[in-house]
This record gives structure tokens, sequence and C-alpha cells, in this order.
């Protein structure tokens, strides 16, 4: 059966609502029951320069954007001569015609039209979503019903330009593209949306970031819609603040999450250590973007993953895992945070602008979210758990709590403040109480309680599922990450038949299930010139490969190009 | 009382004023327990330092944080439980030098925390480099010919970054140190105790505070007549300097709200989630346990 892909691009400058009118067409194509993939492209800039979304939908299921567009509409000349080329066989492009002079699609006065009315920079988004609604064949009263619903500040002057708006563009497009209804469910969200939701179903009290893109949103979020949770989302004055506020809220007992991009990750990293020497449960998420140092800010890459897994100086445990989709975002999410208490690890959700900054419909159930639990002193008792303390205590302390205690699986109850019991959190180097020694014999064996963990992690990861593979027969793709949701698009783009193998976790790497795919020689996609993914994968599990798919301009993998390189690879 | 000692053996050196802190804390401990506050609600912070080895001689719950980052920490679990006494011992090299900003920003937003200054211009624990707040011309390893940067007043400081109570504390006054300290934690909003803190083998101040320090009762309650008192150079008044009454960040942000007390339960959370997503919600719906992906 033809797919039946239909995508709509808006552009324009920034500051003219170009996201909002993504959003908004993805809403409209949502009302028709489509499965919708949504992706914002954008500068570091406030007004000017060149934003643009991309909203494309089918019926069956959807995993990127398309750049091949139906519908282009252009809210300024720099848009229209950046998509023209864009526009499919059948499709239609439409300008503004008050900022260009005569040129090939069709042109409507959006300029000319909004200035009847106060604002019109603003307005113009209010035209191009009229447009896609008259092309849909859908009537002036439903768009009525999207504007009350997505532009309400202002609404009557935006329900009679777009009138204004449907009545020029009817006559030119009405009807043209009148798309199969489909019968997706679940609401449109971003990725960031989804972490900061799979975090509130996990028992997140605390979210703490410094403004950094493409991070930001997450705090965006949690800021506007946590406090009914009872979740507060902090601005601090740093990253490091953020990393060691992070740790200090552990200590009392809140479930603590960080954000951050690179550069602000690379902050953290003492803060990192300090987790992980205390042994505070504390999710950091960093999310990618085009690297190193400031890099290319909006645009998107995955070559953090190195740091991500090496990130703070000594050894310690720590979970770094790394999400596919929006979907697995949301459980990743609580996962993760599930993870950080159990083990009381750091640990990272390792992610990608391409994944934070794109919306998709998903079906979700909070139901099914891991709840961050402790394992608390209280369940356990003041009894010895496995192995002798070290002595040189005082008697009378010697039944009392011992905050890094030795057990099998390296992890130690807790307690938290308010006590009668004595609780001692400390960076240096300490004993099972929790005071500094330097001492040889102590030293070693507080390494190895520590590092038992990781055994202990891993124990608990073979049971789970660390690994998605999609599809079979065919060769063997490896890839993760946003990156597999351009794979799994290219795949039904390009009618091609493939086994989709996405290790969702990256540290402890589950070699366990990779090792299979030995001698597979994989076609490896990832966003990283250095291809850190298929370094990883050989040097953890052995899979080698000489097939590589790599982009790193910034821009996420568009299926129909990655499509044919897959197929010249094949 | 009962000890509120360790077993850790104490490495100051003797004639160390971080001892008459100690001490006044231990003493303070006491006297919170009589207004009320026990020990178990107290939490001992610290950075690294010389001073921080009062963590390990305190047999308090505490957080033995970072160079610098203490007052960051310090902070968050007051965020994250404002029932607790949180109590950030810190040194002037680690406050005021790599967690200047985090000093600031405590005072800045006046979190209901209190930060006790050994104040004793020198890195001690890294053999004896100047500090922030040594004076112009100090010499030590790393400035063999004398500093040549001019000190960082803290209190002047503190009282320009929004600190509502700012008080000077002498290790050679334990039982007016030990009142400050009662004061500064029953204050609520951000406590500043700037404790003149001599190091016996690096910076000796003994003597010149002996002659300079004064205890005064004198408490400014204006900015302007704060300044007054702190640029005095003549004599070195000690007590409790400033204070005004002002909502402390934890209030500003959540009233009487307790993140981790009134946390509410899984399944009221779960509920909210999935209202928020427009899931259908069974009313009697249980955990089905972890899910299975595709």
């Amino acid at each position: 059966m033809e797919r039946d892909v239909f995508t709509f691009i808006v552009g324009g400058k920034a500051g003219e609502g170009v996201k909002k009118s993504g959003s908004v067409a993805a809403s409209i194509l949502a009302d028709l029951g489509r499965n919708i993939f949504q992706m914002d492209d954008y500068q570091s800039l406030i007004r000017g320069g060149h934003n643009f979304s991309v909203v494309s939908s089918s019926t069956g299921p959807i995993t990127s954007h398309h750049l091949r567009a139906q519908l282009i509409v252009n809210l300024d000349e720099r848009s229209y001569h950046l998509h023209r080329q864009e526009v499919a066989e059948d499709g239609i492009l439409v300008y503004n015609s008050d900022v260009m002079s005569e040129a090939e699609g069709i042109g409507l006065p959006m300029t000319s039209e909004a200035k009847k009315f106060p604002r019109p920079d603003l307005r113009v988004g209010v035209a191009s979503i009229t447009v896609l609604a008259a092309a849909l064949g859908l009537d002036m009263d439903y768009v009525e019903e999207v504007i009350a619903r997505e532009y309400k500040r202002d609404l009557e002057n935006n329900v009679a330009y777009a009138s204004r708006i449907f009545e020029l563009a009817r006559p030119k497009i009405g009807g043209r593209f009148p798309l199969e209804r489909g019968n997706a469910t679940g609401k449109a969200i971003y990725g960031a949306e989804a972490i900061a939701l799979g975090a509130l179903a996990g028992g997140l009290d605390l979210y703490m970031a410094y403004p950094m893109t493409p991070s930001s949103p997450i705090l965006h979020f949690l800021a506007a819609q946590g406090r009914p949770f009872g979740v507060h989302a902090l601005h601090l004055e740093s990253e490091v603040s953020v990393a060691n506020m992070a740790v200090g809220a552990s200590f009392a007992g809140a479930r603590v999450a960080v954000g951050s991009s690179g550069g602000g990750f690379a902050l953290m990293a003492e803060a990192f250590s300090l987790a992980g020497m205390m042994e505070a449960p504390v999710l950091f998420i960093l999310a990618s973007r085009s690297s190193p140092s400031t890099g290319v800010p909006t645009y998107t890459e995955q070559a953090d993953l190195k740091f991500a897994i090496s990130v703070g100086h000594g050894d310690f445990p720590r979970v770094v895992a790394c999400p596919g989709t929006v979907e697995e975002a949301f459980y990743l999410t609580a996962d993760l945070l599930g993870l950080a208490w159990r083990f009381q690890s750091p640990v990272i959700l390792l992610t990608e602008k391409h994944l934070g900054e794109s919306a998709m419909n998903v079906s979700l159930d909070p139901f099914r979210a891991t709840w961050a639990e402790p394992v608390l002193h209280s369940d356990v008792g003041g009894g010895p758990l496995s192995t002798p303390s070290l002595g040189a205590l005082e008697p009378a302390q010697e039944d009392g709590y011992r905050r890094y205690r030795f057990t099998d699986s390296g992890v130690s109850p807790l307690l938290f403040p308010p006590s009668s019991q004595v609780i001692k959190w400390n960076s240096y180097e300490h004993d099972e109480y929790g005071i500094t020694t330097d001492q040889p014999e102590p030293t070693a064996r507080m390494h190895e309680k520590r590092y038992r963990k990781r055994q202990a992690i891993i124990e608990h990861l073979r049971g789970t599922k660390t690994v998605n593979v999609y599809g079979e027969g065919g060769p063997v793709i490896f890839s993760y990450g946003s990156s597999t949701m351009s794979v799994l698009e290219a795949l039904r783009t390009g009618g091609i038949q493939a086994t989709v193998v996405q290790p969702t976790y990256l540290e402890p790497f589950p070699v366990w299930e990779l090792e299979r795919y030995r001698g597979s020689n994989p076609i490896v996609v990832e966003q990283s010139v250095a291809g850190q993914f298929s370094a990883l994968i050989r040097e953890q599990a052995g899979v080698s490969s000489d097939r590589f798919i790599r982009r790193y301009d910034g821009r996420p993998f568009e299926p129909s190009e990655l499509a044919q390189q897959i197929k010249e690879m094949m | 009382m009962e000890d509120l000692g360790t077993y850790a053996e104490n490495t100051w050196c003797p004639g160390c004023g971080n001892f008459a802190i100690l001490n006044a804390f231990k003493a303070a401990i006491g006297r919170l327990e009589e207004q009320g506050i026990g020990r178990d609600r107290i939490v001992l912070v610290a950075g690294i330092g010389q001073h921080g080895k009062i963590f390990d001689y305190m047999n308090v719950s505490g957080f033995y944080g970072l160079h610098g980052r203490s007052m960051a920490s310090a902070q968050a679990i007051k965020l994250a439980n404002p029932d607790l006494k949180v109590v950030d011992f810190v040194g002037d090299g680690d406050a005021l030098g790599e967690g200047l900003e985090h000093t600031i920003f405590a005072a800045k937003r006046n979190a209901d925390i209190t930060m006790i200054l050994h104040d004793n211009g020198v890195y001690a624990l890294t053999t004896g480099q100047y500090t922030p707040t040594s004076a112009r011309g100090y010499r030590g390893p790393s400035t063999p010919t004398g500093t040549v940067e001019d000190p960082i007043h803290p209190l002047p400081l503190m009282l320009e970054a929004g600190a509502s109570f700012i008080a000077r504390g002498y290790s050679g006054e334990l039982e007016h140190l030990t009142d400050l300290m009662v004061q500064a934690v029953l204050h609520e909003g951000f406590s500043f105790v700037d404790v003149l803190q001599p190091c016996v083998t690096f910076n000796n101040t003994w003597r010149e505070y002996n002659q300079l320090v004064e205890i005064t009762d004198r408490t400014a309650t204006t900015p302007e007549e704060a300044r007054a008192i702190f640029s005095r150079t003549d004599r070195l008044p000690i007590g409790v300097l400033y204070r005004r009454d002002d909502v402390p960040f934890h209030r500003r942000l959540y009233e009487d709200f307790n993140p981790v007390r009134d946390k509410e339960p899984r399944e009221a959370r779960q509920r909210r989630v999935a209202q928020f997503l427009g899931v259908p919600e069974e009313p009697e719906r249980e955990y089905k346990g972890p899910r299975e992906r595709p």
C-alpha cells in the first residue's frame, strides 16, 4: 500500500510565530486522526533570520519529518528561496506577496491584510494555518474553532484576519488535499515534554537548571506545569550550582533532576563525581546540540556520547541511557530516576535537540512508569547486612546508622534527616559512617563497595529491555537516540526491509544483548563525525563494521536521503 | 548534654581558631535544644579546607560538600526539607573565592540557612597561600613578594548581596560566638557570621585581634547604619551588626509547602500525569508492573 505522507512547511523570520504555526498545523492534522511528526528548525537569535517548522503526517506510523512538502507557506522572501526546491511534484508553494514581487506559486497579501489590525508581524502566522485548513478542504467554522483553541489572545482580530485570508486562498487552493482520516490516538508532545512528564510520573520533586538550548524546554515546561504536581523548577545561578544543589536536595530525600547541554554539563562534571562519591541519586539530563564548545547552538548532533559515558574524575558507577523515540523518552526518564534511587548513583539521560524539540503524537500510560523508591534503613533495620564493619569505631556507635554500610550489592540503605541517627554524606573518601579517611584499607574497601554497584546494575538491567530491535531480515542497522526515528522512517519511505538495533542503555553497555550481532557488519547510522557510537559498539560488544552513515551538519537525517544512502550500502 | 564529638582524630594545630568555632557550635546546639530545636533537625554542611574538618568532629548529620560549592548544596537541603536547620561552615578561600557566586546568590535569595565563615585570611590546608580576605602585601608560597590585590570585605559584600542577618564573631570570645550562632540559626532568612579566626601556623592574628576586637550590642537596621559600622578600621566591633526581617527563599517559592514531607503518593501523581495527557483513567487502576517495550 502506498503511504499517504502529507507534509506542511511554514517558514519565516524569528518573531513571526513560526513554531506556533507548526504546532497549530500539527493539531489540525491530528484532528484528522493522523499521526504527526513536527520538527522545528530555528537559529540562535530573537528576531529576523530564518525559522521553519515541518509537520509531516500519515494515517500509519510516522517517526520523522519529511522535507519534500505538499504545502509550503513562506511568510518572508528568504523562506521562499530556501524552501522552493522542497515542494513536492503535486505540491503548492504559497508566498507572502507583500514582501516579494511576482514569483512562482500562489501569492497572498499576508502582511497588507495583517496591517489592518494591530501588531501585524505577530499575525502572519495565523495566515499560514488558515491556508493549510483551506487546502485540506476544511471550512471557516473549523478555522474559527482552531483559532479559539490556539490563538486565544486577541481572538476577534485573529478570526477577522483569518476570514480574509481564507476568502483569498480558497479559490486558489481550496480542498486541494483531501486527506484520508486516520485513527491515531494520543496527544502530540515534544520530546522535552515527554522527558518532563516521565520525570513527573516517576516521582520527581525538584528540577534545577540554568537556561541552555536545547535543554531549556524541559525547564520551561516544568516551571509552567509543575506546580499542580507539587514539583518546582528552579532556574539557578549556574550549572555548577545546579549540580551541587541537586546532590544537596537528594541528601534531604528529594527526587531531583537537572538538565543542561554540553557546555553546561561540562560545568556539572565536578559535582557529577561528587554524586558518585556521596552515592547521591541524581538524574542528569544531557540534551546534546551541535558541538564542540558553543557549537551550532540550536541544531542537533550526537557527539556527547563519550563525554556522557566518561564524565567525572575517578572510578565510580553510573548509568547512561538514550531514548530512541518520544514515547521511549517518557518511560526511560522514569526508569532512570528509579535507577538513580535504587542504586544511589548519578544517572544520565542522554538525548539530542532533535528528540527534545520534535513533537509527535504518542499514547502514554503513566501508570506504567517506574516510581523512584529508595532502599530505606527502616526497611532493612540496623543489624549487620553482610560484611563486617571496619572496626575502630566507638562502641556506642557500633549499632548506629551507617550511611556507607558495606553490602553485597554495594547499595547501603538510606535514611533522611531529621533523624535521631547521624547521617553523614562525605565528598572525601570515608568509612562506613561517612567520616573522612585516607587509610589504604578503608579506601580500597569503599572503592570496592561503590564499584560493586556496577555489577548490581548490570544484573538488574539484564532483566529489563535495554536494546530495541525493530524489523527482521535484511541488513542489520545500528543506531541510537533520535537517529533511530529517522532510520525507521527511512525504511518505511524507501520500502526497505532491515533489522534495526537500538541500544537504549549505553553504560553499562548491554553487551549480553549485542554479542549476537558480531560479524553482521552492520550499517551504523549516527550524527557524529568521529563515529563515537560505532567505536562504542566495536570496543564494548565486538561488533565491527565498515559501513557508516554519518551526518554532522547540525541537521537531522531526512528520510528520503537516508533511505537512498542505506540502499547504496546494501 | 550528650557528647557531640566523634572518634575522628582532630588534626587542627594547637591554638587554632577553629577550636573555638567547634566548641561554640557544640554549646550552641545545647542552647538550641533548650529552645526546642533538636539536633536531629540540624544539618551541618561544610566546604573543603581546614574549616571543613568540623564535619568529622561533630556527631550531627551533615554534608561535606565541594570546595566553594557547599553554599549551593546547603540551600538545596533547606529547599528539599524546610523543616531542617542548615548551618554551613565555610572558609574564606572556599566561600569568597571559588564559591563566591553561590555565597552572593544565597544572600540575594535570602535563603534560610546560616553561613559561618572561618575567616583566617589564608589557605591553610594547601599550605599558606593568600585568600580573598588576605591583606595586600600578604606573603605566601604563591605570592612570595606579597599579593598586589586588595582584600574583599565580607560584611559589606553580604549586605549589598541581600543578607538579612550579618554578624561578626571572634574565636577569642567563645561565649559571645556561641550566642551569635544561636541567634543566627534562629533567624529566619540568610544569616551570615564572619568569624575572625587566627591561623597559628600561617597567619597568626591573635595579638592584633585581641587589641582591635570590641563587643557591641548595637545592631543596625538600615543599610546606611550597617555601612557605617562595617567601615570602621580603628576597632573591630563584634556582635549582630545588621538584621532585618524578610521572607526567606523557600517561603517565596512555596510558602509552607515541604517537597519531601508533602509529596503526593505514587497513584495520585500518576493520575495527575494521566489527566494532563488526557489518558482515560480507570478508577480502580492498579500498577501493572514493569511494561514491556515493543
